[in-house]
């Protein structure tokens, strides 16, 4: 019959173990067939068979429809085969299920035995309409007669209420009745559904209390304690009056249950209900912890992980209590059992503190060694493994080798750490070391953390730079730290962090010149292309200091010496300038330009006969008189260090008003509006973000400000309209619209007529951009005009003219005398000669915060200043410096200079200019717009 | 390739709470059975999942295959976390906890609420549920009386709450529940002699003569 067919399946599918995929192709053809048959029986048959293969995992959604009718039968033995198939396959978007509700209310009404499979079946197929329909007929069934009916009749209403809220109404008052029902099963059922009510809506359960307070006391059933507890664990935080009546017989239970289960749940309550403050709670807690702590040593694994589960609740109010345990747990992170472990390291990272951090750290980082160790087994080990064959295969080392698990880790020694901007770490050469350290054991890809971490700890505090230095020397010279950086899990990444570092603080190398071959030997162009890219920058940095150094202490006797590290440096430069990788490609090209520079000016030098002896500090000082040295030994090392890089406080960016005149949503250069449109959108722009944020409503006025040149901006207006779809369109601004769209045909007809005007405007707007190259030689800006540009004050003693100056001096070829351009863009300031004395704060111990704003608008003489920004002095760490604002040199300027124009703004922000151009109303904008067709017209 | 021993479930201690007269209630997201060879035996899922369920078995297959006795019955593996974090807050989090009898494990999925060690003596309740029904129960009855199974499953947990948790209870439910579908069967097929409709243990498994003369009758295509 049915059930032997399903057998044969099961035999069948056992039978054909190489072939299954095909057997079960031909099953469900037949089961197909049987499922259509008329013969109940054979329906039932198929269904179930349906079911199993449901198990393997093959779909049974299509046999819906049949299996509401199998549910249909009269015969409970086919009526249980039908709920079976509807509880294994139906889910909340089977469509038949509109089809059950009456068949179900009948079932619902019928024999004892059909009521038990129909409510199991419906807990688990209820929907929010089928809630809704049975509802009634369910609570109806709260008094059944027979207490196997009420109970599932309880259990099933959870589901009612859970899918229907509005039940509850009627519901919950009946659902409080069964609290003292005659069977103590259904008395269970009703504090299980309640318990699971309260949780999601503890205050509508506290009159409740009385009743499930009197259970507390009464009953001996743990089951059911536990349950009553944890009702109460949810209640008391609303009610806290309940706090005091539950102390006496929760340390009742406390001290006197033998079930650990209970006591967690009693110290879990006693936790989130607030019920240890105080006196009596100190005690009470005292209690909890001396618990939990035999349960940690107890042998058997399951009462560890329940002892590790509960301290870690109470540490956050007591963690001296824990502490007392401190190495009870720390051995637990020893466990061999993953889970144990995961337990013990939640609760040790709730533990860490200043004292005890270092070793708890190394305790969990001694677990990332561990497998390293083992792998090379000592002749103990070996010996003992052939004694014990079966013990290495399932050895500890096991769990601490899965990556997941060493992710984890590594990822927690991080966070215990930095949490609250390193407020636990003492000693942060400690930390550098372990961070290093963690770069080599991990063996997971944690490598992006752990730069970011480097970089970030290494720019909060000043006195580990030169610690930093050292140690990231030490991993740049590391060959095969190199070697193995292309495998996974290998951290390459920290290489860009050690590369940077020794770039920005390179002032604490004693021999740059040393170090710069590891930043550009060939294996560098193998890694990934940020890095090497950031290795470039940095060797630049170094060459930039150790020139800037020589020139100091300048004697010809060096002269030899500089040619052949230029000509070193110029040789490896050409092999990266040749690569694939844009970045890469488009920085060694602009260093071999400077180098090339460099090369000749040290070739054309020649030791100065009225100044050669003269003393070299002298010199150094007074860049403005003859230098005794090449020049170009100054020429780079003003490009990195013109302003300090410090940690920016996380609010910065966004504090930063948006300066008169510029208005960030009018388009830089009109034929590129597609890709600004694109930016727009991006949310990763955050600055542009913020600023819009900031702005507000005054946006869109400010959006549709007038340009000069009107068709342009009825250009943009046509965007804006496609920008903004929420706003309303109405049939006027329809029109209005494709009256635009035939505008910007227009424009296009007449742009030549316009372009000198346009390229005239442009410039003129594009003179305020600092992505925008000027062309100096052609615009020849007055004198005046320089001091507005809101970039960076030319306070040096040598701008721009003196790059000329150089080159024309040096040599006569045109080549060069385009080349000191590339520095003098912008920073023109930057071809001054270095400041010597290049002094490293080191005042600062713990993480930067406080940063002096200088006063704004005085150009300071001072060589470097600190970042305006408005710092927060707060434990909000900043987000790690973005990659960009660490080598790129425009963009450095950029930023540095970006506080220049906020003070302008501060005198100017009333009134001038931004009112007159703005378009407030829209009407009024429209008319404008028509006007402007019309003046094409 | 099965191994038809019976289950150790009379070496249990039950000392986590006190196994009787009583009741636990948790929710439960999902209860598996399968084998030491990763094959589901039992699949019940009281909460829908957003993976395929077959994934979430293999998942946890492997990763409680490869633990040793004698570790604790809670897997706490960080590989799950983005299978079974519905949310990010710990108490939500759903919690596996497993046991292994013989060639079976019986894998619960429940609340990150809900108690641990009520969940195993839940386990046990069941598995001795099973045993009282199929005597010295093994892999194969499950195997050929899957409907049983979660049949009985039905009479302990609820659309993911427990309903029962004493073993006289459940036994008695069970053999109602059953000796009403063997009597209905029975009645619809008055050639069979009992041995159909989920009745008694094992008698499935017997192919009577008659049995087979039942199928010809009804004209059933035996394949």
């Amino acid at each position: 019959m049915w059930e032997r067919t399903l057998q044969d399946l099961i035999r069948g599918l056992r039978a054909n173990k190489n072939d299954e995929s095909k057997f079960i192709a031909q099953a469900m053809d037949e089961i197909r067939r049987e499922i259509k048959n008329k013969d109940m029986e054979l329906k039932a048959g198929a269904v179930m068979k349906l079911a199993y293969l449901d198990m393997l995992g093959y779909d049974m959604n299509w046999a819906s429809f049949h299996i509401v009718e199998v549910m249909s039968s009269s015969k409970i033995h086919l009526k249980s085969v039908g709920y079976l198939g509807a509880v294994q396959s139906f889910n909340e978007d089977t469509d038949v299920l509109m089809l059950t509700t009456n068949l179900l209310k009948k079932d619902l009404s019928s024999t004892p035995a059909d009521a038990a499979v129909t409510l199991n079946g419906v807990s688990s197929i209820m929907t929010a309409d089928l809630a809704r329909d049975l509802s009634p007929d369910l609570l109806r069934m709260l008094n059944h007669s027979r207490p196997h009916i009420r109970k599932r009749a309880v259990a099933a209403m959870y589901r009612v209420f859970e899918k229907y809220p509005d039940a509850l109404r009627n519901g919950i008052g009946r659902l409080q009745e069964k609290l003292e029902d005659s069977d103590p099963g259904v008395v269970c059922a009703t504090v299980n559904v309640l318990c699971e009510l309260a949780r999601q809506n503890p205050q509508d359960y506290l009159p409740l209390a009385p009743q499930l307070f009197h259970l507390l006391t009464t009953s001996s059933n743990n089951w059911m304690l536990i349950k009553i507890v944890k009702l109460f664990g949810s209640l008391s935080p609303h009610e806290p009056r309940l706090v005091k009546k539950l102390q006496p017989p929760i340390t009742d239970l406390i001290s006197t249950t033998s079930a650990i289960s209970l006591l967690y749940e009693c110290v879990h309550t006693c936790i989130i209900g607030n019920m240890l403050q105080g006196t009596s709670g100190y005690s009470l807690a005292r209690m909890c912890v001396s618990k939990l702590a035999a349960f940690l040593e107890d042998p058997d694994q399951n009462l560890k992980y329940i002892a590790l589960l509960a301290m870690v609740k109470i540490v956050p109010t007591h963690p001296h209590l824990v502490a007392e345990h401190q190495n009870t747990i720390l051995s637990s992170v020893d466990d061999d059992d993953i889970t144990i472990r995961m337990r013990a390291l939640d609760l040790l990272s709730a533990l860490v503190n200043r004292d005890n951090l270092q070793s708890i750290v190394q305790q969990v980082l001694s677990h990332l060694v561990k497998p390293e160790s083992s792998a090379v087994p000592s002749a103990v080990q070996s010996l003992s493994q052939h004694i014990v064959p079966s013990a290495p295969a399932k050895s500890p080392s096991a769990p601490s080798q899965s990556t997941a698990y060493r992710l984890v880790l590594s990822q927690r020694i991080m966070t215990m750490c930095s949490q609250n901007t390193y407020e636990n770490v003492a000693d942060f050469e400690w930390y550098l070391s372990v961070l290093v350290d963690l770069a080599y054991v991990s063996n997971v890809d944690i490598g992006a953390k752990i730069r970011d971490q480097l970089v970030d700890v290494v720019g909060r505090v000043r006195a580990a730079r030169s610690y930093s230095v050292k140690l990231m020397v030490k991993v740049l010279s590391d060959d095969t730290f190199l070697l193995h950086a292309g495998e996974p899990g290998s951290c390459s990444e920290v290489l860009w962090a050690a590369a940077w570092i020794c770039g920005e603080y390179c002032s604490e190398l004693s021999a740059p010149d040393e170090l710069i071959p590891y930043l550009l030997q060939p294996e560098i162009a193998s890694l990934s292309s940020d890095i090497t890219a950031v290795c470039i920058q940095s060797a630049t940095k170094l060459f930039a200091y150790w020139t800037s150094e020589a020139a100091k202490q300048w004697t010809d006797g060096f002269l030899e010496d500089l040619k052949k590290a230029v000509d070193l440096m110029i040789e490896q430069m050409e092999q990266f300038a040749s690569s694939s990788h844009i970045e890469v490609q488009e920085r060694a090209a602009n260093v071999l330009q400077l180098l090339t520079f460099i090369k000749h000016d040290v070739a054309m030098y020649k030791p100065k006969q009225e100044n050669g002896f003269s003393d070299p500090s002298v010199a150094a000082f007074d860049p403005v008189s003859e230098p005794s040295c090449p020049k170009s030994l100054y020429l780079m090392y003003p490009l990195f260090t013109s302003y300090e890089l410090n940690p920016v406080a996380s609010i910065a960016q966004a504090s930063v008003p948006v300066p008169d005149g510029l208005d960030l949503d009018v388009w830089i250069v009109p034929s590129m509006q597609e890709r600004a449109v694109e930016e727009r959108d991006d949310g990763d722009v955050a600055e542009r973000k913020t600023k819009r944020g900031k702005k507000g409503k005054e946006k869109e006025s400010t959006s549709r400000m007038k340009v000069k040149g009107g068709k342009k901006k009825q250009k943009e207006e046509s965007y804006q309209e496609e920008l903004v779809p929420q706003e309303e369109e109405t049939a006027e601004e329809k029109a209005e619209r494709e009256r635009v769209g035939i505008h910007h045909k227009l424009y296009i007809t007449s742009y030549q007529t316009n372009v000198t005007q346009l390229k005239a405007e442009r410039l003129e707007r594009m003179r305020d951009d600092p992505y925008y190259i000027m062309d100096d030689r052609s615009q020849k800006p007055p004198a005046e005009d320089i001091d507005s540009i809101p970039v960076v004050r030319l306070d040096g003693p040598l701008p721009l003219p003196k790059g000329t100056h150089l080159s024309t001096h040096m040599s006569g070829t045109d080549v060069f005398a385009e080349e000191p351009r590339l520095p003098g863009l912008r920073s023109s300031a930057s071809v001054r000669s270095t400041p010597p004395s290049f002094v490293v704060e080191r005042e600062g111990e713990m993480p930067v915060g406080a940063v002096i704003t200088p006063p704004p608008s005085t150009p300071a003489p001072s060589s470097r200043r600190p970042t305006p920004n408005p710092f927060d002095l707060s434990a909000t760490p900043p987000p790690p410096l973005p990659s960009f604002q660490l080598y790129e040199v425009p963009d450095d300027e950029l930023r540095a200079s970006t506080p220049e124009p906020i003070k302008v703004t501060r005198a100017k922000k009333k009134g001038t200019g931004m009112t007159k151009k703005k378009r407030v109303v829209k009407p009024e904008a429209e008319t404008k717009a028509e006007d402007n067709g019309a003046a094409v017209h | 390739m099965l191994n038809i021993e019976p289950f150790h479930c009379r070496s249990w201690r039950p000392f986590y709470a006190i196994l009787g007269t009583t009741q636990q209630f948790i929710m439960i997201h999902a209860v598996l059975i399968f084998n030491t060879s990763g094959i589901p035996r039992l699949t019940k899922f009281y909460t829908p999942l957003h993976q395929s369920s077959q994934t979430l078995i293999q998942k946890i297959f492997s990763l409680i295959s490869i633990r040793p006795a004698g570790l604790c019955n809670f897997l706490d593996a960080p590989e799950l976390e983005a299978f079974l974090s519905p949310k990010d807050d710990s108490d939500e989090r759903w919690r596996v906890v497993y046991r292994n009898y013989a060639t079976l494990y019986f894998v619960f999925v429940v609340d990150g609420a809900e108690s641990e060690l009520g969940i195993l003596d839940l386990i046990q309740v069941f598995v001795e549920a099973l045993d009282r029904h199929f005597e010295n129960v093994c892999e194969l009855d499950l195997v050929f009386h899957f409907d049983e199974a979660h049949h009985i499953l039905a009479e302990i947990i609820q659309g993911g709450l427990v309903l029962e948790t004493n073993g006289d209870e459940i036994s008695n439910s069970v053999k109602l529940a059953s000796k009403a579908r063997r009597s209905s069967f029975v009645s619809a097929n008055p050639l069979s002699l009992g041995s159909g409709g989920g009745g008694g243990p094992r008698s499935g498994s017997i192919q009577t003569p008659l049995g087979w003369l039942t199928d010809k009758l009804t004209g059933v295509a035996t394949r």
